[in-house]
């Protein structure tokens, strides 16, 4: 708006009125171009916040490629919101509300293993070896993370 | 030892321990597997299940698992051999066994403490008496005793007692090697004949009956299973009916709740009916005319590879009034006045075309307006699944996929961020949790695809079948028949796989049996061998016991091969669950071969 009107006002007294529109339409153009930028940059911070949501809060390497350094900070700073936020509810402990965003069926899922994993240690300290294509019947939340990873898949019967 | 009661010997036992499911690559392992999966999820048992293809996978896994999990199911495989001595278990290791192999190794019957047999102790099994096979050693000992008390009696009196004691010794050792060689013949009869018994699926829908968790899909699964056992030609005839007699109460128990007016139920809900159905096989998802020229039993009936055959099959179609345009197009396509009466007017003419039993008892399912399976159907779809010959997929892909394909919901797949290189896509995506895809690929669409390879394994059985026995290649070798499949043939690489091998053969000795004069060899069994692994240069081998009506099914081919690789040291792999399949090196064929026609002189 004042750089507009600043050359608007030097066009007039430098006695080029006809220049007028053109460059009313230029800053027209440039106030489009800025809005478009500003609601893809939008769009982006929109994505990295749900990455935080189906992803946790450590990227993979190829993701964080993609971002610039203002995205990283921005993301640290939600996860710290988020952090705070969580830690705050359910008492002194703290509720991760990241788990179990579908409320879940059953307490134990069928998992299939897509790639090899290795060994896989639950919370009675049984391991599970992780071989490709082996089903196992596991407790649900200890399989969300692997099935996000892509691991393992659930399986629906 | 056998379990007596299902329930409380393995269920109870395994309800609160985590266990590990050994299942082998068959259609009834598979149903068997899913059944207890089902009931495993119902009391959220933990399991980890793992397809073994053979022995040595069988081992793999075994020592894979056996620090952490105590308890193994194993489904379809294990019975037939000395499991503790294969497996060299830990002393808490317990092994519950569901197999149809038989005979049922001895030392898997009698062992008390480590394996338990989920089979019924009057399943057609005939095992010997404990006394016939195992000598307890203390009658050794305490004899060899009391002849060192005997030996140290004063001289007077020692000769007289020395002839009774060497007398009494030579009478022990006497007796002793006649109990040896009739334990001897009593094993070798025993383990001579190798056959199979109920339906492992069977057995795991009974204890889902006992603990009344039984559902319409573990109904169908256990027919599926079933229907598997006859397709593959491993149950006598009788059995089958008997057993679809049992299955038939099931069904009929289970349906009972539709036949209320009131309450009917929707149309996407499960339905088991029994059909009285034509063996035709897959013919509600084909044409008539190809199900009539690749089913083995019209097939061979018209003798199909002739010209003659040809002929004979066109008459039968216009004695049924078929138009041949109708009769060529897919079987749903057909007009509603031809299908109506279809089986009677088929089974009509058949009899005057000498097939008594062109319709067989079995049972039909249908969910939903589009989706109608007889159980044979399932079976061959699975089947061709199971042993599908693509490059990129390893066996237990495959295994995976025959798995999918008995279940019937859509299955969802999520897209994880790796796949969607989100940040660099383009504008166009507005919504905030695009991110989670749901991709809903049905099941039904996995079991199409089987359906699909299934047709494409019967037509070319069939060209198969046609062309050896018009180039003759099958060729008697005195006790038995042999043909050989060339690296060149057609549809060679189906063939590498034991189900399909086993289908081949036996198809192809009934249309030998139909198509030759000579008597003699309407009665002998078949060999058939077919490349298996071209770059180790190997060869599969099947043997099948001979072509009747009353056959009893029981195959001594198993003993045969061991015998006859042992004779000539060739070089062989006893890998299969299945005593009758064989990998030989191609090289060592025609030794084995002719050691085999010396055996079985």
């Amino acid at each position: 708006g004042g750089l507009c009107l600043h050359q608007v006002n030097e066009a007039k007294s430098e006695g080029r009125a006809k220049l007028i529109p053109s460059i009313k339409l230029r800053h027209c153009c440039l106030l489009r171009n800025q809005r478009c930028v500003t609601a893809y940059l939008y769009d982006r911070l929109l994505r990295i916040r749900a990455l935080r949501w189906e992803y946790g809060s450590v990227l993979p390497a190829n993701v964080r490629f993609h971002m610039c350094a203002e995205e990283l900070q921005w993301f640290s700073q939600y996860k710290k919101s988020l952090a705070s936020f969580m830690r705050s509810l359910g008492g002194n402990e703290g509720l991760d509300i990241t788990q179990d965003m579908k409320p879940p069926k059953s307490l134990y899922i069928e998992v299939r293993c897509l790639k090899d994993h290795g060994e896989f240690e639950i919370d009675d300290g049984t391991v599970i070896l992780l071989k490709k294509n082996s089903q196992h019947f596991l407790p649900r939340w200890k399989c969300e993370q692997l099935i996000r990873q892509g691991v393992l898949e659930h399986v629906v019967s | 030892m056998f379990i007596a009661d299902i329930r409380k010997d393995f269920y109870e036992v395994v309800a609160n321990q985590r266990v590990v499911l050994l299942v082998a690559p068959d259609i009834d392992a598979l149903c068997a597997c899913k059944i207890l999966q089902a009931l495993f999820h119902c009391d959220q048992i933990q399991y980890t299940l793992v397809p073994v293809t053979g022995w040595q996978e069988l081992g793999t896994a075994f020592l894979e698992h056996k620090e952490q999990f105590r308890y193994f199911v194993l489904i379809n495989c294990g019975a037939n051999v000395d499991l503790l001595e294969m497996l060299q278990p830990d002393d808490d290791s317990i092994f519950f066994i569901c197999d149809t192999h038989r005979p049922v190794d001895v030392v898997n019957v009698y062992n008390d403490t480590q394996i338990k047999l989920l089979i019924k102790q009057d399943d057609d099994l005939s095992v010997p008496s404990y006394d016939d096979i195992f000598r307890d050693e203390d009658e050794e000992g305490e004899d060899s005793g009391n002849e060192s008390d005997e030996g140290s009696e004063p001289s007077g009196k020692r000769r007289r007692f020395d002839e009774g004691a060497v007398e009494r010794r030579i009478e022990r050792q006497r007796a002793k090697r006649e109990w040896e060689a009739r334990r001897r013949e009593i094993l070798f009869d025993y383990e001579q004949y190798e056959y199979h018994g109920t339906s492992a699926a069977m057995m795991f829908f009974e204890l889902a009956w006992v603990l009344t968790k039984d559902t319409k899909d573990m109904l169908w699964w256990a027919i599926i299973g079933l229907t598997d056992q006859w397709v593959h030609d491993k149950i006598t005839n009788m059995k089958y009916v008997t057993d679809i007699a049992t299955m038939q109460r099931h069904v009929s128990r289970h349906n009972h709740r539709n036949e209320d007016e009131e309450n009917s139920l929707s149309i996407d809900c499960m339905r088991i009916s029994f059909e009285y159905d034509l063996r035709l096989t897959l013919y509600q998802h084909w044409s008539l005319y190809e199900s009539i020229y690749n089913s083995c039993y019209t097939s061979c009936s018209f003798k199909l590879w002739t010209l003659n055959g040809q002929k004979k099959l066109q008459e039968f179609l216009a004695d049924m009034g078929l138009p041949l345009k109708q009769v060529r197009q897919k079987f749903n396509s057909m007009d509603m006045s031809i299908k109506e009466n279809l089986r009677d007017v088929i089974e009509e003419s058949s009899n005057k075309y000498g097939m008594k039993d062109i319709r067989i008892q079995t049972f039909g399912v249908h969910f939903g307006f589009k989706n109608r399976f007889l159980a044979s159907d399932m079976v061959h779809a699975t089947a061709a699944l199971l042993e599908s010959a693509e490059k990129d997929d390893s066996e237990t892909d495959n295994f995976i996929k025959a798995l999918d394909a008995l279940s019937r919901c859509a299955k969802e797949t999520k897209f994880t961020l790796q796949r969607l290189n989100l940040l660099t896509f383009p504008l166009k995506m507005s919504s905030f949790f695009f991110l989670l895809f749901s991709l809903c690929r049905s099941n039904i669409d996995r079991l199409h695809s089987g359906i699909a390879l299934a047709k494409k394994k019967l037509i070319a059985i069939q060209q198969t079948v046609a062309s050896c026995i018009c180039t003759n290649l099958i060729l008697s070798q005195g006790p038995f028949l042999y043909c050989y499949l060339m690296e060149g043939t057609p549809d060679v690489k189906l063939f590498s796989k034991p189900m399909a091998l086993t289908l081949l053969c036996k198809y192809l000795l009934k249309a030998f049996v139909h198509s030759t004069r000579n008597k003699r060899c309407k009665l002998l069994p078949l060999v058939m061998a077919a490349p298996k692994d071209v770059e180790k240069g190997t060869v599969i081998v099947v043997g099948i016991p001979p072509e009747s009506e009353t056959s009893d099914k029981k195959n001594f081919f198993g003993r045969a091969f061991e015998k006859a690789a042992e004779s000539t040291s060739s070089r062989t792999l006893h890998d299969h669950f299945d005593t009758s399949i064989i990998e030989l090196k191609t090289e060592d064929r025609s030794k084995f071969l002719d050691a085999l026609i010396t055996l079985l002189s």
